[in-house]
């Protein structure tokens, strides 16, 4: 069972450059091919993760034993990262049909692929071609709409994911000269010895900027708001929901395996608070719905680096509660953005053309900002206890701006739900109203169900997630599991 | 698993507000909440025990999320708190129903909407009364703000504009709060009472300062205690009526409750006096003490500002505000018990308050007092009701507010703090003349002629005004009812507790009899009928009659105006209004919009390949260097 694992990437891949033959052959089988290769990739994780021991385990590809052949590795929590994967796939997966839907599907396919590939790759080499193979992807999607706005964020993308690539591939060749090996068990292993220096450090923050551009890292994130503003809104909800938490968590295993320099989690950190104060803030002056959703989750982004810079992995849990957290939030409140499009003043009176869409909008704002009992204030509480405990006064300036930026949050979060539970205009037609429905509102209503039962299932929840973050905080037993004590027993 | 009485009792509250959600459509829902919440009162006085001091009622609710246990249990603090709510919901819902309701449901209100955030806040009010940790305080808290964020903004148009006023500051409060129990959670590694109580006493200064202030804060946006006053008006005066009779009663009130459990029982008075601001005499509970006293200036003397009627009541109730907080941080037995009695005095005459002006809104349209007059006899009772409620509000004798302020000066006086009681009476004076303007301007002086044909409010809208008025007269010459409770929650946070009588306190420093009082005022009442009566016949005329004084004037020429009230005055302390509280508002919104315009521009700049290479070489620099 455990080898099938690895079909979950391989059969997107083979899927996406099948695609665009199959669908000239057929187009009623072509369309469904790819949710079905999706669902089965759900199917396995899922499979894994409700049979399996809950012991994490790699699996050598291609019959070499790690560090000489490459291995992917699954722990509950990349288990758990890669089942989103799919699972947003198939949730987000472009139905629309036309003479473009071939190559969309492709992409998205291919967008899959590499997201489980980022979330389960257990050597740095792989996370490099997995995280290039999700921005090609990402240019094509984004171009995909055609709009000449597109276009221009997508240039203005690509070339700012390219710089980014090199920086990565810098980092990477440092650490590979320095070291002789990209396994990341391996690279823990020697991490004390040979990366505690000040190359390390330097390989490391190559790394973080270079992957940070993903991960909506101040500074490097400045195509954020035009890509989110112009892409389709199932497309940004991928691309805020879960790349960049894929991207993160990247950035989150390395610190804990291989970086332990104090000076990493200072620079995470400044960044991180630096993102908070600029997110929010630019958010506040937005006129338009999808930017300033584009510029809240630059900030949430920077709560999570803010939780991620925790000395010796105790973010771990708030980092994993924040980043599942806000994965439901900005996919439900895209999907609400795809009918709510255009400035925001527009929006005066839908909340009666679409009463359930405002009730959502209304949840997703609530539990973004944290009002307990909604998941998002566990989430955040889990956060501030552990930042109140650090005696480093950065720290603490951590907190001070996390809760100041809620304040803002809330603000223009709530602004919006008074401009939409105003009564229209008198001049307005009522078909002038924008609405939200269909499909984008049946899929937020899907993160709206999931909010609710998280909030109501609070306390396993909770437990589960614990025990998530504990396996992912153990470095012993990440080593142990790439090599096992006995030669040969881990297959 | 047997449910105790404090389960029942939420569990009713819950059922109400299912009541209110799911056929809150139908005929006669209003009628079927108000009865709901009647049988809710019933279940608090069921566990009547704990207003005397009878120990505490746990509820079997209780669970653990993250490693943190959640419960909820009421004491003597929880139960006068919830007594208080309860009754204020009962009245003020009972008030909505009937005729109220149709005429509001005319105007194209929400009467469904109403109902449901009525029962939400109640329901989120009971729970943050029960809260038995701090965790459980801090959600209860939150529900707390945003049910009423729902009450306050479901009129709409302006009153959607001061809900959003309120949420930002009730949001910038419950972060602070957020921010304290995170250092408090730090340092005691539990959010249980007893482990914070034990922390506590291990604090070092600075933390101690920290917490006061965040708390203090916190707590205090809710409360409106300067600087954080600016929303609570507003969002109190333009809910629909019953809603700002209730949340003027209680709501607010919550501030106080947090900061009693909080500030009082777990960090104690003391330690807060041995906070000392460093190179002045004063300390932090000096500090606490004066941001109490000029609540009660600044916002009373705005209320003598205001001309429509509903702000000025609601300003009156950030002021009086002021005085409960007075009274719990001078902490002596009678200053205690008065800041605690004010609470329940303050609930009653402003609830019938806003009740007596919402029913001359419903029969004249208006809050407006240059635009009201002379409706003494048209509307006679509404006048009983609201002449009784300002001499509660006022503070004067015969009605309880006259025995909870009397107990906070006495105390001031007692506890050697001149400066502090000469600063609460120029309050009371502002008070005084605030609401004579109140009553002059709506039912004494010139009748206008558009009123001529207006009735007393219906019965519906008279039955819980009157009732309340009932309280405010009967807790004026009893106060030994409501002390009877205020005693048991002094014990239960840590007061001293005050020696009371049926008829007042009893003290070495000086008693108050008010059956006495009264006794003595109703004597002098007696003898003013004497002569009145026995003066001879009166000749009763036309109200549009008998201004004229003997000219001919006809009823349609204004010859009295209420306009400009207190000019002279306003005059001589106008210098004073200088809204630099407005002033500070204004500029810290500003801020965040020029500071929101700087990050649009970063975030607008083509060159973000710059920004990318100069951080790498910046970072780079600084790993080499």
């Amino acid at each position: 069972m455990n080898g099938a694992l690895a079909l979950t990437i391989a059969l997107p891949l083979l899927g996406a450059f099948l695609l665009p033959v199959l669908m000239r052959v057929s187009v009623a089988f072509g369309v469904w091919i790819g949710p079905a290769i999706l669902a089965y990739g759900c199917w396995i994780l899922g499979d894994l993760w409700l049979t399996g021991s809950m012991q994490p385990f790699s699996v050598a590809l291609g019959g070499f034993a790690p560090p000489l052949g490459i291995n992917l590795y699954a722990d509950t929590l990349a288990l758990l990262f890669a089942l989103a994967a799919q699972l947003l796939g198939l949730i987000f997966w472009p139905f629309k049909l036309d003479q473009d839907s071939a190559r969309r599907q492709a992409l998205m396919l291919l967008l899959v692929a590499a997201s489980t590939g980022l979330a389960l790759s257990g050597d740095l080499f792989n996370l490099y071609v997995f995280y290039e193979l999700t921005a090609v992807a990402t240019f094509g999607l984004v171009a995909a709409s055609g709009t000449s706005a597109a276009y221009a964020a997508t240039i203005r993308y690509l070339i700012l994911s390219g710089i980014g690539s090199v920086l990565t591939l810098f980092g990477i060749a440092l650490i590979y000269g320095q070291t002789g090996t990209l396994n990341l068990a391996h690279l823990a292993q020697l991490a004390p010895e040979q990366l505690s220096n000040e190359l390390g450090l330097a390989a490391f923050l190559s790394l973080l900027i270079g992957i940070g551009v993903k991960a909506e890292l101040f500074p490097v994130n400045t195509w954020v708001p035009e890509v989110y503003a112009t892409a389709s809104s199932r497309l940004s909800a991928f691309l805020a929901g879960l790349v960049s938490k894929l991207a993160l968590l990247i950035i989150l295993r390395l610190l804990l395996l291989v970086f332990h320099q104090p000076e990493a989690a200072q620079v995470i950190l400044i960044l991180g608070i630096l993102g908070v104060v600029s997110g929010e803030l630019a958010a506040w002056r937005a006129k338009e719905m999808r930017r300033m959703l584009a510029f809240s989750s630059i900030g949430q982004l920077g709560v999570l680096f803010i939780a991620m810079a925790l000395p010796d992995g105790q973010g771990m849990l708030a980092v994993l509660a924040l980043a599942l957290h806000h994965l439901v939030i900005k996919s439900g409140l895209f999907m609400l953005a795809d009918g709510w499009g255009g400035a925001l003043q527009r929006l005066r009176g839908s909340a009666a053309a679409s009463p359930l869409a405002a009730g959502l909008f209304v949840l997703f704002s609530l539990s973004l900002v944290g009002m307990p009992p909604l998941p998002g204030f566990w989430a955040k509480f889990t956060l501030i206890t552990e930042l109140a405990g650090q005696t480093e006064p950065l720290y603490l300036m951590g907190l001070t701006v996390f809760l100041l930026a809620t304040v803002v949050e809330a603000a223009y979060l709530f602004r919006v739900a008074a401009i939409i539970y105003q009564s229209a205009p008198q001049e307005r037609r009522p078909d002038e109203i924008p609405k939200a429905g269909g499909l984008s509102l049946a899929t937020a209503g899907l993160f709206g169900a999931g909010l609710i039962a998280t909030t109501l299932l609070i306390a396993p929840v909770g437990d589960r997630l614990q025990t998530i973050a504990a396996q992912a905080q153990d470095v012993d037993l990440y080593i142990n599991t790439v090599f096992p004590a006995t030669p040969g027993a881990s297959q | 698993m047997t449910l105790t009485l404090l389960d029942e009792l939420l569990l009713f509250s819950g059922a109400t507000l299912l009541v209110a959600l799911f056929i809150g459509r139908g005929l006669a829902a209003g009628w079927m909440v108000t009865i709901l919440y009647g049988g809710q009162l019933l279940t608090l006085l069921k566990m009547a025990a704990l207003g005397y001091g009878g120990g505490i009622i746990a509820s079997s609710l209780s669970f653990t999320v993250m490693g943190q246990n959640l419960s909820w249990r009421f004491d003597a603090l929880s139960w006068f708190f919830a007594l208080i709510t309860l009754g204020s919901a009962l009245l003020s819902s009972w008030f909505a129903c009937g005729a109220w309701e149709r005429s509001y449901a005319k105007q194209g209100g929400n009467i469904w909407l109403f109902h449901l955030a009525m029962a939400l806040n109640v329901l989120s009010m009971l729970i943050l009364l029960a809260s038995g940790d701090l965790l459980s305080l801090f959600i209860g808290w939150e529900l707390v703000s945003w049910a009423g964020f729902l009450l306050m903004a479901l009129a709409g148009g302006v009153a959607t504009q001061a809900a959003m006023r309120y949420i930002t500051y009730a949001m910038a409060g419950g972060m602070a709060i957020f921010g304290g129990l995170a250092l408090v959670y730090s340092s005691s590694g539990s959010l249980q009472l007893d482990a914070v109580l034990i922390a506590v006493e291990s604090m070092s200064t600075t933390k101690l300062w920290l917490l006061v202030i965040l708390f203090g804060g916190g707590f205090g946006v809710k409360m409106g205690l300067l600087p954080f006053h600016l929303w609570q008006a507003p969002a109190y005066a333009e809910t629909p009526g019953p809603g700002s009779a209730f949340l003027g009663a209680i709501s607010s009130r919550m501030g106080l409750f947090a900061i009693l459990l909080v500030l009082v029982k777990l960090f104690g008075i003391v330690n807060i006096d041995s906070l000392k601001i460093p190179f002045t005499l004063i300390d932090a509970r000096d500090l606490l003490a004066w941001i109490a006293v000029f609540t009660i200036i600044f916002p009373t003397f705005t209320a003598m500002k205001q001309n429509d009627a509903r702000h000025l009541l609601a300003w009156h109730g950030i002021g009086q505000g002021g005085y409960m907080l007075l009274g719990v941080v001078v902490a002596d037995a009678m200053g205690g018990a008065g800041g605690l009695l004010h609470v329940f005095n303050h609930a009653t005459y402003q609830a019938a308050l806003f009740m007596a002006v919402t029913a001359v809104i419903h029969r004249t349209g208006t809050a407006d007092l240059n635009k009201l007059g002379g409706l003494v006899v048209r509307m006679p009772l509404s006048f009983m009701v609201l002449l009784i409620g300002i001499i509660g509000l006022a503070g004067l004798p015969p009605m309880n507010g006259f025995v909870s302020k009397w107990l906070v000066y006495r105390s001031l006086l007692n506890e050697g703090m001149p400066l502090l009681f000469l600063a609460a009476v120029i309050g009371t004076l502002g008070t005084i003349l605030s609401v004579y303007k109140l009553i002059h301007n709506i039912f004494l002086g010139q009748l206008r002629v558009e009123h001529e044909q207006v009735k007393e409010a219906p019965w519906s809208m008279m039955a819980p005004m009157l009732i309340l008025a009932a309280i405010i007269f009967i807790t004026g010459l009893f106060p030994g009812i409501p002390l009877a409770w205020v005693a048991s929650v002094q014990e239960v946070v840590g007061l001293p507790a005050t020696d009371y009588t049926l008829g007042g306190v009893e003290s070495v420093s000086g008693s108050l009899d008010m059956i006495w009082v009264i006794g003595v005022l109703f004597a002098g009442f007696g003898i003013g009928a004497v002569i009145f009566y026995s003066a001879g016949r009166s000749k009763r005329v036309h109200q549009l009659d008998n201004y004229a004084g003997g000219h001919f004037l006809s009823a349609d020429v204004r010859y009295q105006y209420s306009d400009n009230f207190y000019a002279g005055l306003m005059h001589l302390v106008g210098g004073w209004y200088r809204g630099s509280f407005l002033w500070l508002e204004k500029s810290v919104i500003s801020l965040i919009d020029f500071l929101s315009l700087v990050m649009q521009g970063l975030y607008r700049r083509a060159n973000a390949e710059f920004y990318l290479l100069s951080t790498a070489l910046f970072v780079m620099a600084w790993v080499v260097i």
